[in-house]
């Protein structure tokens, strides 16, 4: 049995996506790492990290993207596909971080075959936002 | 200080192209979904993905648009082994600024992936704290194994001068 994937016809302007929190621990910014082939000393050398005016290891910014990503997708269900995902940084994330993606539908459009769906995403770090995101998924037509 | 020197200027237009030198695989996706701790079971689950429509499990859409993978070096000092450009900015730090991501269909273990960046332009800001930035945008053009373009990235570095920080 697989989830459901959203319905265009249900979907209204304004929709607030379910809010999503991911820490990135040392461990998480290893295993990142790790598995984009990424072994930047930023991501885990903290004197190195220092030594570029950083106050901690650093979140991959590419990371910021694979959890809007993740909160889109899980929101839209398994048939819906993102098509754009355009993100501007805001403020770095370091170890010990817990990201907050928030969103909401700002739009929907009939295209061929389905409907593509628009997302306002944004990421919080604390009080500070890090990452503002334009998301657009398609639906299949229902 | 000027950042954009007649030697940078010069190298806008280059291209890199990095070939497929594998398949994706189903390890990449499962290890880059535990890495995010994202249970979904189109990354995981054949039978979920084919119930879901998929030949297969699928990709997280952003592994793909992943920089060092795609690379075939040692680290530098520094550890890093993607692709850069090796602009000369002295005593600067690279910062991201932003990715515009677009995804052409899902991506599949069997995919087997290349990369060609293009250095797009480059243009000079002051930065709000005082000195100047040099922003860099670049396009990288994903493609699977018939030529096809499956993701294009969009993406913006800033060079910030050390000493401004």
């Amino acid at each position: 049995m697989i989830a459901p994937t959203r319905v265009a016809a249900t979907i209204v302007i304004g929709e607030a996506l379910p809010v999503l929190d991911k820490r990135f621990t040392q461990v998480d910014l290893v295993a990142y790492g790790a598995a984009t082939w990424d072994w930047h000393r930023l991501h885990y050398d903290l004197e190195y990290a220092r030594s570029k005016n950083l106050p901690g290891t650093l979140v991959d910014g590419q990371a910021f993207g694979a959890v809007l990503a993740r909160a889109a997708q899980d929101w839209a269900g398994p048939r819906a596909f993102i098509t754009k995902l355009s993100f501007k940084m805001k403020s770095m994330a370091f170890a010990g971080d817990t990201l907050r993606a928030v969103g909401e539908v700002t739009a929907i459009r009939a295209v061929e075959g389905g409907h593509v769906v628009v997302l306002a995403q944004r990421l919080m770090n604390g009080e500070r936002v890090a990452c503002d995101c334009v998301t657009e998924l398609r639906l299949p037509a229902a | 200080m000027a950042l954009l020197t007649d030697e940078l200027k010069a190298m806008v237009g280059r291209e890199v192209h990095y070939p497929a030198r594998e398949e994706l695989g189903q390890a990449s996706i499962r290890y880059f979904a535990l890495a995010m701790g994202d249970a979904n079971p189109l990354y995981v689950d054949d039978a979920y993905a084919r119930a879901a429509g998929y030949p297969s499990i699928i990709a997280p859409p952003t592994l793909i648009c992943e920089t060092c993978q795609y690379a075939h070096r040692p680290a530098d000092e520094d550890g890093y082994i993607g692709h850069e450009w090796h602009l000369p900015v002295p005593n600067s730090r690279m910062i991201r600024a932003g990715n515009e991501y677009e995804f052409m269909r899902p991506i599949l273990p069997s995919d087997r992936i290349s990369v060609t960046w293009k250095l797009d332009s480059m243009s000079e800001r002051n930065a709000s704290r005082g000195g100047t930035q040099l922003f860099v945008n670049a396009v990288a053009t994903y493609r699977d194994a018939a030529g096809a373009s499956v993701a294009i990235n969009r993406e913006t570095i800033v060079y910030q001068p050390l000493g401004a920080a």
